[in-house]
């Protein structure tokens, strides 16, 4: 089916979130302005606005009541998901590069960039109750990053909120227990920045998306290292369906590295992986740039990909999708 | 206590410091060896270096000569011989001694020694002075001293050499036993890597990886027998069934190979100086041997390669400053022992199968340019066409010799500007030398376009040309007949390709788009019929390369070319999408080329009449390899699919083991399915945006 192309945004996509019913699609980018849509029509319901500078990230909690989102105005948001209206704010010392609510969406955190002196943390947050003062609350939890290791440049938090695991600007996994803010364990499968992280439908696995080219299937409990997706290009975002053993990875080379023009050269496409055969069956071609983000619809029966082109594009899969059938 | 001893021990040194052999740290250490020590270090362990230096016996008597054949005379005429010695032999160089042996009356003995400053003098002194006859009656014999030694080292009795055990070369055709006929390649990887791939279907195997293997490139001989790779030393060849050495041949710094025809000869081109006074020069070897035929001088600037053979390997020449010089071999001298001057001669190609070269003359002030068909070793000019307003000419053997077409670059204004011609009005034209008919008749075919690319039907008479200026290039193909002109017998217009490649075997064709403006389209051509198979592309695109058989194809993105995306496509003949293999760094790939048929022409067309009849069989062979292959595939997804499924059922158990902890968090709404929860779903109305109408209202 033609997608359907929801174009508000002026700038290039950061990252687009699905509510957990999948009825909305949230979407931030580098134009200050978060946005919401219909999924299933592709109507645009409103903007989120206040932020300053590039919105790097959002999250919706479980009943769709609070979004949050985190930017390079170095400040940390959170807003009413029906009104649009910003309930709290945070100042923090550098740019806000990740945020998520908790599971029960008692809790929120955000990590913040390592610039001008100040070191990558993990702060993590109350938010029962948000109003104006949430900004001079401290935080339940500070997690310093040590500044031997590098940056954070994604993060999951699992669903008994007992760990948070955090992707880095190196390619290393930690994974943290947040009563103690210790670092349990750590693996480094990766060799270059992890930009994204997505939990599968329960929460057990999790799917890392790496500029080394390659996307990778992870054991939520261990870190294990499951399943390698490669291709030729930088991955910028993956994404787990929830019906299938199917996998999406969207990326493409670096808007900076493209010397022509060609889009074929960049690789913009999304390309469906099977889970475990780690085989390429199919590729969605259409954005005109990198595409930076990716997810699947709650349903499994369709998947929305951010690109650098500032376009959110919503595809629905046809019949054939559900009837192919790997043979084994 | 111990500094007692000390103290003690000092005092016992004091008094019997001979005896006493123990260290103390006052007096000076002790470096003599303990009583009853042997040594064990040999001195050539010791300062074997130094050693080396060390004067030898021989090294004051290299410069010394022994003469025999002196006159015998008494001490009173001494001075006389004296002087007629100096005289002969200081004309070579100065002695720094001399010697005359005399018995107990003062006469001479008829042999005396003499030393020269230098080696190099006594040996010169040898060369020229034996055998010098004095008078009548004395011949000198003049030797050098140290032969002596090496004559006398010589033992009386004389024990035959030890045969060498026979050392087999192995199977030089070993890749040709293949028994589904698969052909090989190699690729290189910019890191040096070279792999060996046999062509297998489905998917190619793996038959030799090696690191580090060569500088730069690799070289396929033309029959396909050696391998040759680049060293920093010389040139390596690799042969039989695991490629193992074969040969080397040293030459430093070698940046250019090419093999003879036949695979005799093997010629290396280094540019870099041998010795720091000898220049770089090409050596032509004997493949075989291993042996250093004969060397030139690199002289006058040529493209690469310089010697161009003759097809059976009997002639080789080049052109110098004018000189058209033709060798023969084996005994590798001047052909008749006399080059051939055409003033203006730039360039000559030989037939593909004929001991005949084509060469073009250049026009000058008072004479046209020329296209002379030579017949060698008989010299006979077997046609000579005169050609006007000529700027350049290419000459393009057709692989089978039966035609020969130059292509003239022409002009219709010239102008001179700084010792340069510059041309205007190009336009070219096509001239076909029909050679195996009768007093070889020409044909012409003009273009006004510019041409782009040309190339023959490898067998059979069709030619090929690219032509006009982009964006309009077309493409147009000709066939030559006997007694006839060439006709047009297809144009195919506004295609965005530079470069055409035809099979090995004829009848097809792929016309490519190479290099940064090509786009790397690619078209499948059959011209028995001009049917364009598959119009498809591989972005980047920098080579083409058939099989030698003529079934598949591979385009290549080189390293040297782009760096992203570099890699291999192996494509069938009639351009379907076989397999993809991606390399980093990839560099070149060549197919192992294969000898000709052993197959008579008619046993070669007995076999293409039939072909139906062996049809069924390659085919019954190719649908089982291929359901081989989709087996294997589908046991492995099977035994993956088996493990994922038990790793998921673990993961799964616990998952629902905390279902009550989930539960918890989230007000004990059921959220682990999306329709789970069936309490708070609300129903909503969502409008579509179907069409837009404009009504204008008045």
């Amino acid at each position: 089916m033609k997608p359907l192309m929801l174009h508000g945004h002026e700038r290039a996509i950061t990252q687009i979130k699905y509510n957990r019913e999948g009825d909305l699609l949230f979407s931030s980018s580098k134009d200050n302005k978060p946005n919401v849509w219909y999924s299933l029509n592709g109507e645009r319901l409103g903007t989120f606005n206040g932020h300053q500078g590039a919105v790097w990230c959002i999250d919706v909690d479980w009943t769709t009541t609070r979004l949050i989102s985190g930017g390079g105005d170095n400040t940390c948001r959170i807003w009413d998901c029906e009104t649009g209206k910003e309930i709290g704010s945070i100042q923090t010392k550098s740019s806000v590069r990740t945020c998520l609510f908790s599971y029960s969406g008692n809790m929120a955190l955000y990590s913040t960039d390592r610039a001008m002196k100040n070191n990558c943390e993990i702060f993590i947050i109350d938010v029962r109750t948000v109003d104006s003062s949430i900004g001079e609350a401290d935080p339940i939890l500070t997690i310093p990053i040590p500044s031997s290791d590098t940056r954070v440049s994604s993060i999951l938090w699992d669903s008994l909120e007992e760990t948070i695991i955090t992707g880095h600007e190196d390619g290393a996994l930690f994974q943290w227990d947040i009563k103690t803010g210790k670092s349990i364990k750590s693996v480094k499968e990766h060799s270059l920045l992890i930009n994204d992280m997505q939990w599968n439908k329960d929460g057990t696995m999790f799917i890392t998306a790496s500029k080394d080219n390659t996307a990778k299937l992870f054991d939520a409990l261990d870190l294990t290292l499951l399943k390698t997706y490669k291709t030729e290009r930088p991955v910028n975002s993956a994404a787990i369906s929830p019906i299938f053993d199917h996998v999406v990875l969207g990326g493409g080379q670096d808007a900076m590295d493209v010397t022509t023009t060609s889009t074929r050269v960049g690789k913009f496409d999304s390309r469906f992986f099977h889970m475990v055969f780690e085989e390429e069956f199919g590729r969605v071609k259409g954005h005109f740039g990198p595409i930076n983000s990716v997810a699947f619809h709650p349903d499994g029966k369709s998947y929305s990909s951010g690109g650098e082109d500032g376009y959110v594009r919503v595809h629905s899969f046809d019949p054939p999708y559900f009837e192919y059938n790997f043979d084994y | 206590m111990a500094k007692k001893k000390v103290e003690e021990k000092n005092q016992q040194n004091g008094d019997n410091s001979k005896t006493d052999k123990e260290a103390s740290f006052d007096d000076e250490p002790n470096f003599s060896d303990p009583e009853g020590y042997v040594d064990n270090v040999t001195d050539e362990e010791l300062l074997g270096d130094l050693l080396k230096q060390q004067p030898k016996e021989t090294d004051g008597v290299e410069s010394v000569i022994v003469v025999d054949g002196v006159p015998q005379i008494g001490p009173e005429r001494m001075e006389k011989l004296k002087s007629v010695i100096n005289r002969t032999f200081g004309k070579i160089g100065n002695f720094v001694n001399e010697y005359y042996p005399v018995n107990e009356q003062g006469h001479t003995k008829g042999y005396i020694f003499l030393e020269y400053s230098t080696p190099v003098h006594a040996a010169e002194a040898v060369k020229v002075m034996n055998n010098y006859k004095l008078d009548k009656q004395h011949t000198f014999q003049v030797n050098l001293f140290i032969d002596f030694v090496k004559y006398e080292q010589i033992p009386d009795e004389w024990t035959p050499p030890e045969p060498r055990p026979y050392e087999g070369q192995g199977d030089l055709y070993h890749f040709l036993l293949e028994p589904d006929a698969y052909d090989q390649f190699g690729v290189v990887t910019q890191d040096t890597t070279v792999q060996i791939w046999q062509n297998t279907q489905p998917d190619p195997t793996l038959v030799e990886e090696r690191e580090n293997c060569t500088q730069v490139l690799i070289k396929w001989s033309p029959l396909g027998t050696f391998l040759s790779t680049f060293h920093h030393q010389g040139i390596a060849l690799w042969a039989g069934s695991n490629l193992t050495q074969y040969k080397k041949f040293l030459h430093v710094g070698v940046q250019f190979i090419d093999f003879s025809p036949c695979e005799k000869y093997l010629v290396t081109y280094s540019t870099m100086p041998v010795d720091h006074h000898e220049s770089s020069k090409i050596i032509i070897w004997d493949i075989r041997t291993g042996l250093e035929k004969r060397s030139f001088n690199p002289e006058g600037s040529s493209t690469w390669p310089i010697f161009k053979w003759s097809h059976d390997d009997r002639y080789f020449g080049r052109i110098v400053n004018d000189v058209l010089s033709v060798y023969e071999t084996p005994s590798f001298g001047l052909l008749d022992k006399k080059s051939i001057r055409n003033p203006g001669i730039r360039d000559f190609s030989w037939s593909p199968t004929d001991n005949v070269l084509a060469y073009w003359v250049a026009e000058d002030n008072n004479g046209p340019a020329s296209v002379t068909l030579l017949e060698i070793p008989n010299r006979n000019e077997i046609r000579k066409k005169n050609l006007f307003n000529v700027a350049d000419c290419k000459i393009h053997w057709q692989r089978a010799g039966d035609y020969l077409c130059v292509k003239v670059d022409r002009y219709s204004k010239v102008k001179k500007e700084r010792n340069e011609n510059k041309y205007s009005g190009m336009y070219c034209n096509f001239e076909i030398f029909h050679m195996r008919e009768k007093e070889i008749p020409v044909d012409s075919v003009e273009s006004k376009e510019p041409i782009q690319a040309f190339a023959w039907e490898p067998v059979g008479s069709k030619f090929g040309v690219i032509h006009g200026e982009s964006p309009n290039i077309n493409v147009s193909f000709y066939e030559v007949r006997a007694g006839q002109a060439p006709v047009l017998l297809k144009k195919f217009e506004k295609r965005a390709c530079n470069h055409l490649f035809w099979s090995p075997r004829g009848q097809f064709v792929v016309l490519a788009g190479l290099g940064a403006t090509g786009g790397g389209s690619l078209e499948f051509v059959d011209t028995h019929d001009f049917l364009v198979m598959n119009t498809t592309d591989h972005f980047q695109m920098s080579d083409v390369e058939w099989d030698p058989t003529g079934r598949y194809v591979i385009t290549g993105v080189s390293y040297w070319k782009t760096k992203v995306d570099t890699g291999y496509w192996i494509w069938s003949f009639q351009g379907k999408i076989l397999k993809r293999v991606n390399v980093e760094k990839f560099a070149l790939l060549l197919w192992r080329p294969r000898p000709p048929s052993l197959l008579s022409e008619e046993k070669q067309k007995e076999i293409k009449k039939n072909l139906k009849r062996y049809y069924p069989q390659f085919e019954s062979k190719d649908r089982m390899r291929q359901s081989k292959a989709s087996k294997e595939l589908i046991e492995k997804r099977a035994t993956l699919m088996e493990k994922w499924r038990n790793y998921r059922a673990e993961r799964m158990g616990r998952y629902q083991e905390v279902k009550a902890r989930r539960l918890a968090l989230r007000n004990n709404v059921d959220t682990d399915e999306l329709d789970a929860d069936t309490e708070n779903v609300e129903e909503e109305v969502v409008e579509f945006f179907i069409k837009e109408e404009v009504t204008v209202l008045e």
